[in-house]
This record gives C-alpha cells, structure tokens and sequence, in this order.
C-alpha cells in the first residue's frame, strides 16, 4: 500500500449535485470529509437544462429537504422562475419547478461547502482507488498524492471517458470546456466491474439579445411561487419570464437533408440515449408526421446573456445548427454561443451496488449519481445525500437508512436502480411510484422529517412543527367525522344539488367527501365550531379528504410486501444448487443478488413459484 | 401476508377419490362455520362428518371436515381442511363458497410460505417441501399452458392491451403534461373504454360455469305470449302429456318442472304461463312467477307463434325480459310462417332462432342440440366456441378487475383525477397479470416512449 496522508472518513470524489450532498451530509452527520473535485468552478454545474425540479423530480428535492439535504434550500435562493407543474390534477402528482441563475446557484452550494465544518476540498483528479481484499482505504490522486479513508464515494458525472460530439467533430471531454477523467473508470473496470456506456445531449445555447422574443409566446411563473425547502418561509427574488417558440417543416426537411452528418445515425455514437430527452435529429426521424416541435427558451441567470433552448438538443453539425435556427420564428438572427453536443461516458450498472449504494464488489466504496446511470441533477442529489448518509452511519457503526418504495421516490429510484436493467439513462417519473397518492411533495416532511432529525441533519425543531401540525390536521379530520350534521342542515350545505332526500343525521365529514362540496361551506354548521387550522393545515386536511378511501388501499397494499421487503437474503446465497427455481430466474437473482424477497420480486424474470422457493430456502444459505 | 384467510385445493388437480379444500388464517373457523352451519361445535383437530351448504343455503355435498386451532396446525395459523369427493366441480364449489363467506383465494405456495413465516417448517423438511411447492407449481403451468392454448390467455392480454392504452393516456397526462399531444385525455373516451373491458370481462366471467349447474342441472325456462305454443313443446320435448294444453290463451297458470336428459346432461325444463296485460288476479300471479322463473334460467326458450306475425306486445314483452341466453323459437312452423324473422331475431340480443312444430315434432331434435351446445362451453357465443372455461381462480381475478372498471367509471363520471383513475386501471390490470403471468404497468413508460414524441 502507498503512503498514506490525512485520513478522512470520507472521501467524496466530485462536486456534481450527487458529489456536494454526500459531502454535506456526511460532514454534517460528525465525519471529516474531503471532496476531491476536477476544478472549483464546476462545483453544482448545470451542463444542461438550466432548472431545479419538474415532474417527479420536484417531488425528489422535496424529500432530499426533508432529509435536511441542501438542494432545495440553495434553488429557493437562487431560482428565478418557480412554478408548481400538473395544478390541473390533483395535489398528488403536483410537482415544483423552478428556472435556476445557474452562475447563482453554483456560488451558493460552494458557499454551503466551504461554510461546512469538517469539509475540505480540492481540486485534484482521483486516478485510482487504494484497495485491498476487497475493501477500499482511499484515492491515488493525478498530482501523486494518496489520501486515506474509511469510504470513498465516487460521484464523477458524465467524465468518465466523456467523449463530446458536435457533427463529425469528436473531443474527449467531460462536458464542453472540461477535460474527461478516464483513469479512474479502467482501474474499475479493471478490478472487476462491469461497465457500460451511455449517451446524453444538451442544446445550442444563444445570446439573448440576438432573439426577437416578440415573435415568440410569453410563459410567466406562478404568481405564488411557493419554496422547495420546508425550511424557506417565502420566495423573495424577482421572477422571470421564459418563452414559446416553434420548429415547423422547413426545419424538419434540413434536418433530414443532413441527417447523414447526425453522429446519432452515421453509427458514431454508440452510447444508448434517453428515450424521454431525445435530440430534435432523433424527434423529427421518429415521429415524421409531426409538424411542429415546441421550444422552450430559458434564461440561464438573471445576469447571463445565455439562453437555453429547451427542445433543441442535438449533436448535428453546426452549420446545420445554424441553419435550424434561421428557420424558427423569433430565432432567425440568433447567435449561437455554444453548439449543441452530445456525450458518451461510462457508468456502472447499478446492480452492481447495494440499496445502501455501497458497492457489492468492493467494501467501503460508494457510487452515487450519473455513475449508476440516472441522469437528472435531483437524481444525481437524491443518491448523493444517501450515499453521504450510509456511509457516515457505517463509519458510526449503525446500519444503513434504505427507504422502502412506499416511503419516498427516493426509495423507488434506488430499489428501481438495484432491482432493474437499466440500458438508458434512468430518470423518475411518477408513474413509476406505485404509492404515489401518498408520496406528495406536500407531505415529505411528514414522510421523511424524522430521518433527517435522527441523522442529524435538521434540528428538532422542524420535526416537532411537523408534528404538532400533522396532529392538528388529524383532530380536525376525526372532527369531522364524529360530529353530525342534521338532515335540514345537510341539505341546506347541499343548496339542491342532491335529489334524494337525506334522512337521519350524517356526519359533516361524508358531505365533505362530495366532490361538488367545499370544506369551507360545512365548516360553519359544525357544532364543535369552526375548525382551528393554518393555512397550511387546511390545505393538508383538504388533499387527505380527497384521497381518502384511496391511499388506505395503497396503505393495505404496500402492508401486504412489507413481510417480503422484511425477509433478507444472506449476501452469499448460492442460487445454483436450486433445482426448483427456474433458469431464467436463477441467472437473474445470481446477477442482481437481491438483499430481500422484496427486491427479488421486482426483478424481471423471478416468478411468483420462485419466490416461494426462495422463502423456504432462505435460512439454508 | 398474514392477516387475509386463504383458500384454495391443496391435493393435486384433476380427478382423484378425495379432494382436499384447506383454508388457512384468522377467519378460518368461522368461515368453516359458515359452510357447515349444522355442525356441531368444533373441536381441535377432531374429524367431523357435515353437510356442506352453499351461502344461500342450498347443500352441497356431506363431506369430512377438520379445524385445527393455531398454532398447531400446518401453517401455525388456524387451519380448516374439506375433505370432499373428488369431483374438481365440488372442490371448486366449496372454495367459491369459501371466497363469498370472505377467503381470499390462496396464490401457489401460499400456505408453504405461510408455515416458513411461522416458523413452522424446520429445515430438514424445507427440501422436501421445496420439491413439493415445485411439482405443484409445474402441475399448474400445465395447466396453464392448457389455457394459453385454448385461448384464455389471448383474450385477457387482448383486455390488458386495451388497459395499457389507457393507461398510457393517463399517465402521460401526469408525467408528460408539459407535452404537445399527451397533456390532457378525453374522459368520454376513456369511459367507453372502460364500458368496453368490463363487457370484455364479462364475457369471460360468464364462462365460469359453476360446477353445480352441471350436477343440479341446468335451468331451462320456456316463456313468451300465450297461446304460442310452450305447453305444446314442454310435452314434446318431455315426450309425455306433462301440462295441459288448449286453444284458449291463459292456460297454463303454474310454473311446470320436469327433469330432461339430453346427451347425458340433467336440465330442467321449465313451463311457465303466458305473459299478457289482461287477464285475472290468478293469472297475473302466475305470470309474475314466470317471468321471475325466465330471469333464473340458464337459458330461456322464448317461444313465438310463428304463423301470426310480430305483434307490438309481443316485441314489448321481449323488452321487459333480461337475459344472457336465449334461443327465439318460431313455433307452428307446419302452418307456414309469418313472423318477420329478422325482426324476431333482433329481440332479447339472442343470437340463436328456430323454426320448430310442437305438433309436427319438426325442429325440436335440432332444438336439444342447441340447448346442448349453447349451455355447455361450446357453441352460442365466439368465447364458448374458444373453448374458454375460467376457473373459479381466473374467475376471481377477473371479477376483481371488473370491480375496479367498474370504480372507475364511477370515478370518470364524479370528474375524479387522473392519478386516481389510475389507481384503478391499475389494479384492473395487475388482476388481469394474475392470469396472464405479466403485468403491462412495466409496459406503461415503454409504451408512452414509443408512441408519443417526449422530451424537451
Ligand atoms: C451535455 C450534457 C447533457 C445532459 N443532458 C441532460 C438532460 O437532458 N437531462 C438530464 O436529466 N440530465 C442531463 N445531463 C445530466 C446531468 O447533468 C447529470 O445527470 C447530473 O449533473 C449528474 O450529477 P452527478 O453529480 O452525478 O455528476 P456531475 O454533475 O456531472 O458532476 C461530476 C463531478 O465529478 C468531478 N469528477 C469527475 N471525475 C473526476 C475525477 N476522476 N476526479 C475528481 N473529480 C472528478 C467533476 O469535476 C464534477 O464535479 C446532461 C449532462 C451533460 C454533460
Ligand atoms: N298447428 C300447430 N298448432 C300448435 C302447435 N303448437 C301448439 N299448437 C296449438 O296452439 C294452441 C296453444 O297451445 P299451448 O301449448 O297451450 O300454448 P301455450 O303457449 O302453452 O299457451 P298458454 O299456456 O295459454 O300461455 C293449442 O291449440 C295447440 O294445439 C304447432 O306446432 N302447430
Ligand atoms: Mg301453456
């Protein structure tokens, strides 16, 4: 072994939005820690889409605030447009989102890192692991330094053997400006892991003086913009704007006339790209009958002069990128700043690690973030503050915190990542959730508030706020049902709108359960009196009532798995000696080596009869 | 998965001297109660004879019962095991009554899993048993692949295919609402649609013969307006003089039942009085238990005199009679027809019409033939052609996505949202893997990528 410097607890390798909160956390949770990062100046970088949240991630900051993570906290800050996405569906699948200063918001995480006691950093590149028996003691650095630790978290982003490509042009890079980080990928490939390589693209950016706006549609931020973080009393910024435009045929036929020169369909790229975020060449080969596809243009800071092409990524040359714009209304005399690109690097198939994100292979080492091929910077958070979570407990000797799925998206997204073939890049959604009518953001506090007290992350006093809110919701809500209204009364409230008449007394709560009835035209004829509620109290009243009935049988549902999710499998169990098993389901468990029945249902290919093997097998090992 | 009580055969399908039926949870015993509520009291593992009764009372079968308290039984929760003759029909009778009386049917390896979590099982016997769930589970996708075959499987992933296209709607409502194309769903379409899966279900719960219709005999109900003809070939099907016929409308006033045999099979046949708007109070009564007799049926005969032509009573009166199925027969034939026939085949749904004579005897062999093949599991409909027969398993599955469509269209009609209608679809479509072995909600975002343009 070399010789070692300053041992750490941990040692996070990358400073991404996996990298900071692994960091913060574990320094908070009592452990020194030390982030090895490429450079200082893309500590928390946006290489992409210049915005915090949205479908199924908002829900995602939510929880990592919950959990005392910093995320939503540094974007309450340094947003510029919030707006709460899906307000025309019910509460369960709202989900914030909000325009990020990105110059902003990196100096506010780096001032959070610096402010942080037990935290260091510097710029340096891990080029190796310290490694021994299956167990890893540190990083060798570039500069030659070799620094101890009990635990390495490896958060390196879309660097590892990054490759960038604009038209025929290839270079090497961990997004455009930075230079790749290679070393560290073949050691681990090397030692054993299994790599794969996946492709991301990102947009032209424009100078914003350069778009005739007027020409495009307005599309302003909620007029309430409400925080992320549970701790952040009021959005106090100024809100922005963001605007509409479209492609149309014109731009779609010089796209086809060059899609030979598309580095996505000359064979080029072989990394798989997201389904979901495709790249305008991608769009306008698949879907040909469209005529139009929407851009979203998005100022990258209140400062900036950048805008960001929502809709327009592409790795198509520039001339054709160029050509594009003089196409699209509003975009004619733009200039482009910097080019669209797409990227290739290698990630980790993720059944390689354990729901806790330490990795099976090597004790101690953890990966978090794009590594485990997600993408998504709340993806990227959520792992993180896990990662940085699990290993300060490790170091502490508790056990790690693994959220079950009827917890927190954060617990979907890790039990999906261990339990599932991930060939694309993975990114939450809702309707992955199974228990989302219970998993709101609205209630993440409620959910996850006592994990981040218990860890050490938020002060007790949330916790206790939460409490004393949720149990005067509670009393309002059994109030409700026990106080009965007269059958004059009850049709009073109704005013009409029932036909049949209402005999006998009914309590308030039944009315309120109508869809056409407000809680507010009962709350007068309550005989207890009105209820005594905040705001904020009633409006989590209001979202119980209308889930009612629905979340107790996701509730009975996800009681029915908790047995399984309870049942551990013994690390080593050996899978080839069952005859009872099928082939298929036994190759499968071999590779994903699920650590509970739970997550052994969930892989695809283990059938019912397997698990019930598996059951009475169990304590054999 | 404690806390349900289960159901289901625990000796091997197919014919055998005895079946067991085991139930196994908290509501064992009273379950067990409610099957036999002659028995005496129950005690510990001491066999019992008793006298099986369906819910509603009818017997079923005189069989060997046994509770065994917890936690010395099998499963270490109280079990109650059914020893009956070995006819699957019978096992599957008790266990239908089972399920209305509040068990759940019991998924394979249910009640093994349910000892290992008890800790009932040491482990010298976990190989043995291992082998045992084994051989079960390959019995059973045996029969399963029987299935697949013969169709069931085709038509219930033709419902899940119909499920995920909603679906993909309505998640992509949700997760894609920032979308051009997938932000908002029609509610109309969607309630068709539901329409649409329950009549499919439908269909295949309907298939679900129960086993006592094949051993109490099936219910054959003649019915239609007076002087038509019924007493006339209620005899000739008897082959005796059973009712008293006449030319003088009003002539049968009570409900006849005779049993017939027709290749084998045990139907009973069933006379009944002419529906008319006049007549007096006696007849009115006797109509009143016609009609009532016409809605038990298994299946109805609605008779027509076929030498008069369609009368407007005679198209109202087919209005206010519901049912499943039903052959139109055109009696009189050897007088000569005058009935619209297409007109006549449009009433009461009925898919099947005859020209038969009662005096004549013509018809009435093809006539058996056709009670034969639209009461057993081929014939009359497509599905019954298909050879589709679900269990009482399937069947519940299918029932429980049935009740969830049926959920949900309450829930599109109350203006509900969409994650709440998806809760629905959902469980529709997990009742549906139970069969199939697959779930579509895997399928959903898949679905959504390849038929919707995503992504900003
Ligand atoms: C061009 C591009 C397009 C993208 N498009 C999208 C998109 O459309 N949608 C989407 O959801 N996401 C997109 N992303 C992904 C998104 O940026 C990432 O998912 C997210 O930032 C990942 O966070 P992370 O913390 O894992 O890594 P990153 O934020 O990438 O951070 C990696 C960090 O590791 C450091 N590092 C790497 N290797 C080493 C080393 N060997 N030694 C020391 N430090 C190292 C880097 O300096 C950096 O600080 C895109 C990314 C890029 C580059
Ligand atoms: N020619 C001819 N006459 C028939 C035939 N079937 C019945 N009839 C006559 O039709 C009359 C009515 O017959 P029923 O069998 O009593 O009719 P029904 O439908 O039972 O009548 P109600 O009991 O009064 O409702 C009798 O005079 C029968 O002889 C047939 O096939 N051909
Ligand atoms: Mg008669």
């Amino acid at each position: 072994m070399p010789e070692q410097e300053n041992r750490y607890g941990v040692i996070v390798v990358g400073a991404g939005h996996a990298g900071c909160e692994a960091a913060l956390a574990a320094a908070r949770m009592g452990v020194e820690t030390l982030i090895v990062t490429l450079s200082l100046t893309d500590i928390a970088g946006m290489p992409c889409n210049p915005a915090v949240g949205g479908l199924a991630k908002g829900q995602l900051v939510r929880e990592i605030d919950a959990l005392g993570g910093e995320i939503g906290l540094a974007i309450d800050e340094t947003g510029i447009q919030f707006k709460m996405l899906n307000r025309s569906k019910g509460e369960a699948v709202w989900s914030p989102r909000a325009q990020a200063d990105k110059e902003a918001y990196h100096l506010r995480m780096l001032r959070a890192l610096k402010q942080q006691k037990r935290l260091e950093i510097i710029e340096d590149e891990a080029v190796d692991l310290i490694a021994g028996e299956g167990e890893v003691h540190g990083v060798v650095l570039k500069s030659g330094r070799s620094i101890g630790a009990e635990k390495v978290i490896l958060t390196l982003g879309t660097f590892p053997n990054g490759l960038m490509h604009t038209g025929e042009d290839q270079v090497p890079g961990g997004r455009v400006g930075e230079p790749p980080a290679g070393e560290i990928s073949d050691c681990l490939a090397e030692s054993g892991f299994i790599r794969g390589r996946l492709k991301t693209g990102t947009p032209p950016r424009l100078a914003r003086g350069t778009i005739d706006f007027s020409r495009c549609e307005i599309q302003p931020g909620d007029t309430d913009p409400r925080p992320f973080s549970f701790r952040t009393e009021k959005i106090e910024s100024e809100q922005v704007s963001c605007h509409i435009t479209y492609t149309n045929r014109e731009a779609h036929k010089l796209i086809m006339d060059n899609i030979d020169r598309a580095p996505l369909f000359s064979g080029q790229i072989k990394g798989v790209g997201p389904r979901y975020c495709p790249s305008i060449e991608d769009k306008v080969v698949r879907f040909r009958d469209k005529q139009r596809h929407q851009l979203f243009l998005e100022p990258e800071g209140l400062n900036s002069d950048l805008t960001y092409v929502n809709g327009l990524a592409t790795s198509l040359p520039r001339d054709v990128q160029e050509g594009i714009l003089k196409l699209v209304p509003g975009l004619e005399d733009a200039r482009i700043v910097r080019y669209g690109y797409a990227i290739e690097y290698d990630f980790f198939p993720p059944h390689q690690i354990h729901a806790s994100m330490e990795t099976r292979r090597m004790k101690n080492l953890y990966f978090a973030g794009q590594i485990n091929g997600t993408s998504g910077y709340e993806e990227a958070a959520a792992q993180g503050i896990m990662a940085g979570i699990n290993s300060a407990r490790s170091i502490c000797g508790t056990g790690p915190l693994v959220l079950r799925r009827d917890q927190a998206y954060i617990g979907v997204l890790i039990d999906d990542l261990v339990t599932k073939d991930i060939s694309e890049p993975y990114r939450m959604f809702t309707s992955r959730v199974e228990y989302r009518l219970q998993l709101r953001q609205d209630n993440a506090d409620r959910r996850l508030f006592r994990y981040g007290v218990k860890n050490g992350l938020l002060d007790r006093g949330w916790w206790e706020g939460m409490v004393s809110e949720s149990r005067n919701v509670v009393r309002a809500e059994v109030r409700l049902f026990s106080e009965k209204l007269d059958p004059e009364i009850c049709s009073e409230v109704l005013g009409g709108r029932e036909n049949d008449k209402i005999v006998g007394r009914k309590p308030a709560g039944e009315l309120v359960l109508r869809p056409e009835v407000e809680l507010e035209e009962v709350e007068p004829y309550l005989p207890g009196g009105r209820l005594d509620l905040s705001e904020k109290e009633r409006e989590s009243l209001k979202i119980r009532l209308k889930y009612r009935g629905y979340i107790e049988k996701q509730r009975r549902n996800a009681r029915k798995m908790l047995k399984m999710e309870k049942m551990r499998i013994p690390e080593r169990f050996e899978y080839a000696g069952i005859e009872a098993i099928s082939t298929e389901a036994r190759e499968k468990l071999e590779e994903f080596r699920p650590e509970t029945l739970g997550q052994a249902s969930r892989i695809a290919g283990v059938r019912r009869a397997d698990l019930s093997v598996l059951m009475v097998l169990l304590e054999r090992g | 998965m404690g806390e349900s009580t289960v159901v289901a055969l625990s000796s091997p399908p197919g014919r055998s001297g005895i079946a067991v039926v085991r139930m196994s949870g908290p509501e064992a015993a009273k379950i067990l109660g409610r099957l036999a509520p002659h028995a005496g009291g129950w005690k510990s593992h001491q066999l019992q004879k008793v006298l099986i009764r369906e819910i509603s009372g009818d017997p079923l079968d005189e069989v060997m019962a046994v509770l065994m308290e917890a936690p010395g039984s099998y499963t270490g929760e109280d079990v109650a095991e059914i020893y009956c003759h070995g006819s699957m029909r019978l096992a599957d009778n008790i266990i239908e009554e089972a399920i209305k009386a509040g068990a759940e049917m019991a998924p394979p390896g249910e009640f093994t899993r349910r000892a290992f979590l008890n800790g009932k099982i040491d482990m010298a016997q976990a190989e043995a048993v291992a082998d045992l769930i084994c051989s079960e589970t390959r019995l059973q996708s045996r029969v399963a692949l029987e299935h697949l075959r013969g169709g069931l499987s085709r038509r219930v992933k033709e419902i899940e295919k119909r499920l995920l296209r909603q679906l993909v709607l309505v998640e992509g409502s949700i997760d894609f609402s920032q979308e051009e194309g997938l932000g908002e769903f029609s509610r109309e379409k969607l309630h068709s649609e539901a329409e649409g899966v329950i009549s499919d279900l439908d269909k295949l719960i309907r298939t679900n013969i129960p086993g006592n219709k094949l051993r109490d005999g099936i219910r054959v109900t003649l019915a239609g307006p007076r002087n038509a003809g019924k007493s006339s070939i209620y005899n000739a099907l008897l082959g005796e003089e059973r009712a008293i016929v006449s030319h003088i409308p009003g002539t049968t006033r009570d409900l006849l039942r005779e049993r017939i045999h027709i290749r084998g099979l045990t139907y009973y046949l069933e006379d009944t009085a002419g529906i008319a708007e006049t007549g007096c109070e006696i007849e009115r009564r006797g109509i009143d238990v016609g009609r009532e007799a016409a809605r038990a049926a298994d299946l109805l005969l609605f008779v027509l005199d076929g030498s008069l032509p369609l009368s407007e009573e005679d198209i109202e009166m087919a209005g206010r009679i519901e049912h499943e199925l039903c052959i139109i027969l055109l009696n009189k034939s050897d007088l000569g027809l005058k009935t619209d026939r297409e007109k006549a085949g449009n009433l009461l749904g009925a898919r099947q019409m005859l020209e038969v004579s009662a005096v004549t005897g013509a018809g009435l062999e093809r006539l058996r033939e056709l009670i034969y093949d639209s009461t057993t599991t081929k014939g009359l409909t497509d599905i019954y052609r298909e050879r589709i027969a679900v269990n009482s398993r399937q069947c519940n599955a299918l029932k429980r996505a049935r009740g969830a469509m049926e959920s949900a269209l309450e829930d599109i009609s109350a203006g509900k949202p969409a994650e709440i209608l998806s809760v629905w679809l959902r469980e529709a479509a997990s009742a549906c893997g139970e069969i199939t072995g697959r779930s579509v909600e895997q399928d959903i975002l898949e679905e959504i990528f390849s038929s919707f343009c995503i992504g900003k």
